[in-house]
């Protein structure tokens, strides 16, 4: 029996895949694993998945990403953009800052 | 135990201390080096390449204490070479049983010889946790970090053997012929330099009180897996179950001297006079 072996290397991060080891059980899978696919590289995890039980649809049965062009759903545009509005963005948001704080100190002043 | 004196470092010991300390020592990194030796003759021979990365992992780890064994007795001045390439290999102090050869695809032997040792490792290491020789405790926990794998493995697997008729067969006469050797792990190197070694509470735990530790835990769980055990008497060791030849008085197998010519082969072949070091010193690392 075949166990598929995801690696994730700290807490928090994704499991990837990272190979398979034969074993006859989880038990031998995991301990399989973790020689074989724990050892050599940081790991704070593994899982280890038997293979018959991964579905898999792949790009002969399911078009992935539709037939049309879609090319919005890449979001390239904004590789497009001239940065310097972003200097725009940064004043105005220190100008609402300033007013802000200013409101702060006259309400505080009013009610002393 | 009472409260234990805490011996000096190794230039300040007393010849008796010293003497204690260094029969200990002898008693843990031979049984390691020469038990990994055993263990990598199933490198590309072991049942699927998945038991063969598991049982070589597990030399490689025996290797490894075998270094941090050796490397407190090159304290008191002595070299690689002479500890281990150029020894004279009646003065080696490991339990025959980590010296007996394996039958070619005796897989249950290589299984049940790593349950008993590492049982026996696991009990002997904790009676090293509060050593009154502080280099051997500053190295025991990194040792015994990696035993817990060593003893899930060699249990999985036993299970797993003795869940059918065949493999259970096999366990058995496996069980027959290294059960005695593996008796030979609670036998004195000298009795009364152990006594010392107890004394000074170098080990906390007797040879005899580790024996009985170990009898208690590996009879009933072979029982419980439908193996028997060839002991006469199930809570210590017997003289008449021990073996003629107990490796840690200095008597060993043929098949020891064999292996001995073997792993010095290359050693002598070359002409050396002394062995390269590759890694860093323990202490440093």
């Amino acid at each position: 029996m075949i166990w598929e072996v995801f690696r994730q290397e700290k807490s928090g991060g994704y499991h990837t895949h990272c190979g398979n080891v034969h074993a006859p059980d989880a038990q031998m899978a995991k301990l399989f694993a973790e020689v074989q696919h724990g050892r050599r590289k940081p790991t704070n995890s593994l899982w280890v998945v038997p293979q018959q039980e991964v579905a898999e649809v792949d790009a002969e049965e399911a078009n992935f990403g539709g037939t049309t062009d879609k090319s919005y759903r890449w979001a390239m545009t904004y590789n497009r953009v001239d940065e310097s509005f972003a200097e725009e963005v940064a004043d105005s948001q220190r100008e609402q800052e300033t007013a802000d704080r200013e409101r702060d100190e006259v309400t505080a002043g009013g009610n002393r | 135990m009472s409260a234990i004196e805490h011996l000096s470092g190794p230039d300040d010991l007393e010849d008796d201390e010293r003497e204690a300390v260094e029969t200990l020592l002898y008693r843990l990194a031979d049984d390691e080096f020469v038990i990994a030796e055993r263990y990598t003759e199933w490198q590309v021979r072991s049942p699927t390449l998945e038991s063969d990365l598991a049982l070589s992992n597990i030399a490689q780890d025996e290797l490894g204490h075998a270094r941090l064994w050796y490397d407190l007795l090159e304290d008191f001045g002595y070299t690689e070479a002479e500890l281990l390439w150029e020894r004279d290999p009646e003065d080696f102090r490991h339990s025959t049983m980590v010296e007996l050869p394996f039958e070619t695809g005796d897989w249950a032997d290589a299984i049940v010889r790593s349950y008993l040792y590492d049982e026996a490792e696991a009990l002997r290491l904790e009676a090293l946790e509060d050593s009154s020789y502080p280099r051997i405790v500053d190295r025991v926990g990194k040792v015994l970090g990696e035993e817990t794998y060593h003893r899930e493995h060699a249990t999985n697997w036993l299970e797993r053997l003795a869940g059918t008729d065949d493999g259970r067969e096999q366990v058995q006469n496996a069980v027959d012929r290294v059960f005695p050797h593996a008796l030979t792990l609670f036998e004195p190197v000298d009795p009364d330099v152990e006594r010392q070694i107890d004394e000074y509470g170098i080990r906390t735990r007797s040879l005899d009180e580790l024996a009985t530790d170990w009898l208690d835990r590996v009879v009933p769980f072979l029982e419980s897996q439908g193996i028997e055990t060839p002991v006469s008497n199930s809570s210590e060791v017997t003289t008449a179950d021990l073996p003629d030849v107990r490796g840690r008085d200095g008597t060993h197998t043929d098949e020891w001297f064999d292996l001995y010519d073997e792993f010095t082969h290359t050693y002598r072949e070359l002409g050396r006079d002394r062995a390269d070091r590759i890694m860093s010193d323990p202490d440093d690392a």
